[in-house]
């Protein structure tokens, strides 16, 4: 009703706007907003009216499916150019002169309305279709926690899918700015699931405010853009900054004034806090307090990469800055090495998948720093894939080991019976992180290696990524050599003492459907006050069943395919997914690429008649690429190499060769010759190498770095104000009450009552004030 | 309301509009008249159906308000009082009265729910204390004429003095002497400055300003002579009168002192109120009169105003994460809160004002709540100490649901009111600077009335929105710690009222309902509307943006020509700055 309502008070306010016409598009695109919202109504009627069944999980999974599929009706449909699907009026002002308004400036616009392009439709095809095949997996996992606990967790994660449709397809940078916050406010909710665990509701907390860091930034942004471009709604803002996008064109970055050059400073500021990249990164690690569903949807596959979207979507302002890019190329590459460092030394497999994450993003981060967008978002939508697998395993088999995640208490895995597709899904993640040639990921991560070294100046981020993509590879394989192959011996993990047991003692009065072999154990296992449960004993791991399976095999297929999207000819190098990123916004065509177009060019075949990469739409995006035609066949004289060679046809075999090392290593130092779960052959090469990996154990000690600095200090600062407001302020208020009153007390002892002293007090101070008024009036 | 009365026919309906406003003042006096003569049992009730028949009103009031119009004064009524000096009682209300109207009536009836089996004691008092203050409340939003006005703004002091000190805490009595003799002294300052103005008006200063020769206490009148007719010192003056009560009201760093003791003390319902409507007396005050009477020496003094506003914010935010009274920690964030919304106002152009005043409604409602959230804990533990409760949701997690609402409409979180508000507070403060228009910042254009020109910009903007960090941390962690966590309960408390084991406090409390462990649908019922309201205004605000237009026009309009904005070129700073020193030695109507 509404939503539909203001579509045309939205067309009359448009029009006179200096822009070329934009279509509109298609309204169905709202019910992919509308439809997890439907679910969180539904999960939360289950919440109000005690379900304890599943049902709340299959109302997630339909309602999200259905938004998959829409998204995928929007895929086809998708033309060359952007189109607005409108909503409803948000937050709308205007003011100035009748002649002034309704022009740019005199209006500030804010609508519920969404943003089509290629670039939303890609975000939004990975996040539907993961966010449904993960619910699907969670109805499995989350099935000890049937009954509100389950609402609670369906409704927050329905939510999430909102807000993270909110932040892609928003039609202006406050609709994204809902979602940004949206996700984080899913983010708290989901990491604090298990809301009686201390480190769980820290986790949440930390993850909330180091987010809001960000925002601030973000916000900031926000605020400048609107005041430097009057609106900030996306299509106004490129149409407004086409002036300075051709000076940044010709090179004359004098012509941009330095306060358009801070904005993409300051949304990268809100770009590192979400996507966890230095110095803002700490908060993820510890998020994986939460169920693993959300680490792998929210943590790992979607939120995450908000950044990198946010990059990618305001692009054209990026390529205004001289510092911008450059900025997030280093921070990119930076956070990619730290991160790696920190993951080569942790135990706990979900966590070193986390630092893996951090790092990863790292590396989504230095493409875009080193001008590959389309690189950057290949690589987004193949790790959306390998990582949710990688992570989805690990919960298959957290959850199967009473939440053992130790490497060294877990090994062999692949000869237990039951976990095979789990060990499958694991090698396919694996090699699709460590960079295995073929894989979808040993693509994504080659195109922005490779164009590190093609774009000048940029080579020392080429060799940062390059030697962290061994680290990567040996980091991986040791997760996978110490875990899935191997002698088998495992013990189970402590959730028999804590999470479940909150949960039973939660639904005490309520018998679960839940008859897991692990579940009894662990009612059994409290009663006795057992302590040594360890060394397999009457522990029974619990394999996982069809759901977790079916998802697992689902990913593990997919994430091979997507290498099948590099090789789909689409006119762009990386075949269909860059090619998408070329419709849209983000669209960048280095003038330094001189890679080779692969067959098949121009044929079109995929993308049906869409297919516009060189087709140039009147208004932004690719106006931004550089129209040089020649740049692809000839080489641009300024584009860098890597020891000589073409990058993009070396780097393959470099890149390729990094990896099988890593992965050598990690078979040398933790699979050959390993009898135990717990030691292997590089325990004997840590103490040559010192402190260092107990420090890179504990991540170089930047949580107590950033304790010391800044929370300390602050806490310091607040006590001084609670100790200055109580006193002095305070003392002031009462001194100045206590005067009248000592005067009065002077004048007449006998009077010493409180309420005569203020009022003596303020008769004074009213007449000494209006004295004063007086007298300077009257002069 | 009696179908009769609002029968179409025109007489019955311009008598009505005639009275509406008066009725709003009149019906809940009356029921507080009906209360103080009804048995204590029935006095709960009658009060409720006080509130109701006053919300119910207001809903007609509502109704028949003509939103397009907001800016126009109506149902304006008239009643001669001392006609020999001026004095009228007369009403009028524009869209921002007639919001604040509406948060007063919505949270009356929600007030005496949650005062339901909290208060045991002298219940008809209580009611009747009530139902005085929430006439009081919209006689001052109503008011337009200064004494009528004052004499309403004083009269909240009397009831809620009455209800702190005879249903709060411990420290009650020193709380609510505290808190009377603190905005009673302020105030008295601000009438001060109000009768100058009158003084003036009536010609009485002859030199200054001819005048019209007789007395009138008339708003409109007075804004007219204020803001045109006095130098910039005058109005300087006036402006520090009138902030001396407001400011106290709001209450703004550094005179806030005696909120956080107040509301520790005051009971549920006398927080919800003091918090709700009573602090935005004061911001109402400034909106009303402060701005539109002083226009000149408020856009001088802005920059003051506004870093007084973001060390509150601060101030007020780091104060808060080291509380461990929940309640006290509410309290100091409302200084915190309420300092986005006096920096709203010290932005002076429409996004400011928008969002301030959006924010006065917005704060009642998540800031309300709150207090209620704590108040309904407090009475099933007797503590409200962080150090002693905790993890809450295991044992009341619809509480613990409303909490968490809550606690992110507070922090701003987008999607719920309390984000429109403030991100519309900090853009305005972010714009509100010349240098946008003059090209120091690179970005050379025109000023644009009610937009791009004042003496703030990012620097206070960044600042201001460091606040919200600020609020993040302090806010989560309560909720870290009271509604997550394991459980934690008062040593001594057996579990909630409703536990059959609980047999201890059974004498102690004896007089005391037993409550279950949970939200009761009582209290369910008290909360809902505030949590519809936080969502509704946070996902559409548009209404209230379009009624709010009329009135912040005219605002912005008022500043605007104050503001004289010089031709674009010139840089406008330094006229601005001769401008106010020429003012300053001569009367505004000589430079015009």
């Amino acid at each position: 009703m509404t939503i539909f309502s203001s579509l045309s008070m939205l067309a009359a306010t448009a029009a006179p706007k200096p822009m070329s016409p934009i279509l509109s598009g298609p309204p169905e695109a709202l019910l992919v907003l509308a439809l997890p919202i439907l679910g969180v109504i539904l999960c939360t009627l289950c919440a109000i009216m005690r379900v304890r069944t599943r049902m709340p999980a299959f109302l997630t999974v339909g309602c999200l499916a259905a938004a998959f599929a829409i998204t995928v009706g929007l895929y086809l449909k998708s033309g060359p150019a952007p189109v607005i699907t409108s909503g409803f009026e948000w937050i709308n002002l205007s003011w100035g002169d009748s002649a002034g308004e309704n022009s740019p400036f005199h209006q500030f616009i804010a609508n519920f309305s969404l943003y089509l392009d290629a670039l939303t439709v890609l975000w939004m095809l990975f996040v539907t279709g993961l966010a449904t095949l993960i619910a699907l997996y969670a109805s499995e996992y989350m099935s000890g926690d049937v009954g509100t606990g389950y609402c609670r967790f369906f409704a927050a994660f329905n939510l999430f899918v909102f807000s993270m449709s909110c932040l892609v397809m928003g039609d202006n940078m406050l609709m994204l700015f809902l979602g940004w916050e949206g996700v984080g406010l899913c983010s708290y909710l989901l990491i604090g699931y298990f809301y009686k665990k201390p480190s769980a509701v820290e986790a949440a907390k930390k993850a909330f405010i180091l987010n809001r860091i960000g925002d601030l930034g973000l916000l900031m942004g926000i605020c400048l853009t609107y005041v430097h471009f009057g609106s900030i709604e996306y299509r106004d803002i490129f149409a407004q900054a086409q002036p300075y996008i051709d000076a940044a064109k010709a090179g004359r970055y004098s012509e941009i004034p330095a306060i358009v050059q801070l904005i993409p400073v300051l949304l990268a500021v809100g770009a590192f806090g979400k996507s966890a990249q230095l110095p803002l990164y700490v908060w993820l690690p510890d998020a994986m307090e939460g169920p693993t569903p959300v680490s792998a949807l929210i943590h790992a596959a979607t939120m995450v990469t908000a950044g990198v979207y946010l990059v990618a979507r305001m692009y054209p302002l990026f390529l205004l800055s001289e510092i911008a890019l450059p900025l997030v190329g280093w921070v990119g590459a930076l956070t990619a090495l730290f991160a790696a460092t920190i993951g080569m030394a942790q135990f706990d497999i979900k966590r070193i998948m986390a630092y893996s994450t951090v790092s990863q993003l790292g590396y989504m981060f230095a493409g875009l720093g080193v001008l590959t967008s389309t690189g950057a978002a290949f690589h987004v939508v193949t790790h959306a894939f390998f990582k949710a697998l990688l992570f989805l395993s690990c919960g298959a088999i957290m959850h199967g080991f009473a939440g053992q995640l130790d490497l060294r208490k877990l090994s062999g895995l692949r000869r237990m019976k039951g976990w095979g597709i789990v060990s499958l899904g694991m090698l396919v993640g694996c090699l699709n992180l460590a960079g295995f040639p073929f894989t979808s990921g040993f693509f994504s991560k080659d195109m922005l290696i490779g164009e590190a070294f093609v774009t000048p100046g940029t080579a020392p981020i080429g060799w940062i990524l390059l030697l962290t993509a061994g680290l990567t590879a040996y980091y991986t394989f040791r997760v996978f050599f110490r875990v899935i192959v191997g002698p088998v011996h495992y013990e189970p993990g402590d959730e028999l003492h804590s999470a479940h047991e909150e949960h039973a003692h939660g639904d005490s009065h309520n018998e679960h459907a839940h008859g897991d072999s692990h579940n009894e154990h662990a009612h059994v296992e409290d009663d006795h006050q057992h302590h040594d449960h360890g060394h397999g004993g009457h522990f029974h791991p619990h394999a996982p069943g069809w759901a977790i399976n079916t998802v697992l095999l689902t990913l593990s297929v997919l994430s091979l395919a997507a290498s099948g999207l590099y090789f789909v000819p689409t006119g762009v190098h990386g075949g269909a997914v860059p090619a998408m990123v070329d419709r849209s916004s983000a669209a960048y065509q280095s003038p330094f690429a001189h890679h080779a177009i692969p067959e098949g060019a121009g044929d079109g075949g995929h993308e049906g008649p869409d297919h516009a990469a060189e087709t140039v739409p009147s208004y932004v995006p690719t106006s931004i690429a550089m129209e040089d035609p020649h740049a692809v066949e000839h080489p641009h004289e300024n584009a860098g190499t890597f020891l000589g060679w073409d990058p993009h046809a070396v780097l393959f075999y470099v890149s390729g060769a990094v990896g099988f090392i890593g992965i050598f290593v990690a078979y040398v130092l933790h699979y050959a010759g390993r009898t135990t779960a717990a030691t292997a052959r590089a325990d004997a090469l840590l103490p040559m190498l010192g402190p260092i990996p107990r420090w890179a154990q504990h991540k170089w000690y930047v949580d107590e770095f950033y304790n010391l600095v800044v929370r300390v200090p602050l806490l310091a600062l607040a006590h001084t104000f609670h100790l200055i407001d109580k006193l002095l302020v305070d003392g002031l208020v009462r001194m100045f009450g206590a005067i009248p009153r000592w005067l009065g007390t002077l004048i007449r002892p006998t009077q010493s009552g409180e309420l005569h002293g203020y009022a003596a007090g303020m008769a004074t101070g009213i007449a000494v004030l209006l004295f004063i008024v007086f007298m300077l009036t009257l002069r | 309301m009696n179908p009769d009365t609002t029968a179409p026919t025109p007489d019955a309906a311009s008598l009505l509009d005639q009275w509406m406003l008066g009725l709003l003042v009149l019906v809940p006096l009356a029921f507080a008249l009906v209360v103080a003569f009804s048995p204590d049992k029935r006095a709960r009730a009658t009060a409720l159906l006080g509130t109701l028949a006053a919300g119910l009103l207001t809903v007609v009031a509502l109704a028949r308000f003509s939103w397009s119009n907001g800016a126009a004064f109506q149902f304006e009524h008239d009643v001669h009082w001392l006609p020999s000096l001026g004095i009228s009682v007369s009403m009028g209300a524009d869209s921002v009265s007639m919001l604040l109207v509406a948060l007063t009536a919505l949270l009356g009836p929600i007030c005496v729910l949650a005062s339901w089996t909290a208060i045991t004691e002298r219940v008809r008092l209580y009611f009747v204390s009530f139902l005085i203050l929430q006439a009081a409340m919209v006689g001052v939003f109503i008011a337009r004429d200064i004494i009528f006005f004052y004499i309403c703004f004083e009269f909240t002091l009397i009831p809620m003095y009455v209800l702190v000190s005879q249903w709060g805490s411990t420290e009650r009595k020193r709380a609510a002497t505290t808190f009377f003799l603190y905005t009673f002294t302020g105030s008295v300052i601000t009438l001060a400055g109000l009768v100058y103005v009158a003084w003036i008006n009536a010609g009485m200063a002859p030199g200054l300003y001819a005048g019209s020769g007789s007395w009138t206490f008339q708003i409109a009148t007075l804004q007219i002579t204020a803001s045109q007719h006095m130098t910039l010192s005058q109005q300087s003056w006036v402006l520090l009168a009138l902030l001396a009560g407001f400011a106290v009201k709001v209450p703004l760093f550094p005179v806030h002192t005696w909120l956080p003791l107040t509301h520790t003390q005051a009971p549920t319902a006398g927080s919800v109120i003091l918090a709700g409507v009573l602090l935005k007396l004061g911001t109402y005050g400034i909106f009303r009169f402060a701005i539109p009477f002083c226009p000149d020496a408020f856009m001088h003094y802005a920059p003051v105003i506004a870093t007084l506003c973001i060390i509150g914010i601060l101030y007020g935010g780091l104060i808060c994460w080291v509380q461990e009274d929940v309640k006290k920690l509410v309290a100091y964030s409302s200084v915190a809160h309420l300092g986005f919304c006096v920096l709203g106002l010290a932005a002076l152009n429409v996004a400011g004002l928008q969002g301030s005043i959006l924010y006065m409604i917005n704060h009642g409602l998540s800031t309300g709540a709150l207090f209620l959230l704590v108040g309904f804990m407090y009475e099933r533990y007797h503590t409200r100490s962080m150090k002693e409760i905790g993890g809450l949701a295991a044992k009341m997690p619809v509480w613990a649901t409303f909490m968490v609402f809550f606690v992110m409409a507070s922090v701003g979180l987008p999607g719920l009111n309390g984000f429109v508000s403030e991100f519309l507070c900090i853009l305005g403060t972010f714009q509100a600077s010349d240098k946008w228009a003059t090209g120091v910042w690179g970005s050379a254009g025109t000023a644009i009335p009610g937009a791009t020109a004042g003496n703030l910009g990012p620097w206070y903007a960044l600042v201001a929105g460091s606040g919200v960090i600020v609020a993040a941390m302090y806010l989560l962690i309560m909720v870290g710690k009271v509604v997550f966590g394991p459980l934690k309960e008062p040593a001594g408390h057996g579990g909630a009222h409703g536990h059959d084991e609980h047999h201890g406090h059974e004498d102690a409390h004896a007089t005391e309902a037993h409550l279950p462990a949970d939200l009761t649908a009582r209290e369910i019922t008290a909360l809902l509307p505030l949590a519809v309201a936080c969502l509704v205004f946070g996902v559409f605000p548009a209404p209230l943006l379009s009624a709010l237009k009329g009135p912040v026009d005219q605002t912005v309009a008022l500043i605007d020509t104050a503001r004289q904005i010089p031709p674009p070129g010139t840089p406008s700073t330094q006229t601005a700055a001769a401008d106010l020193r020429t003012l300053e030695h001569e009367p505004k109507e000589a430079s015009r």
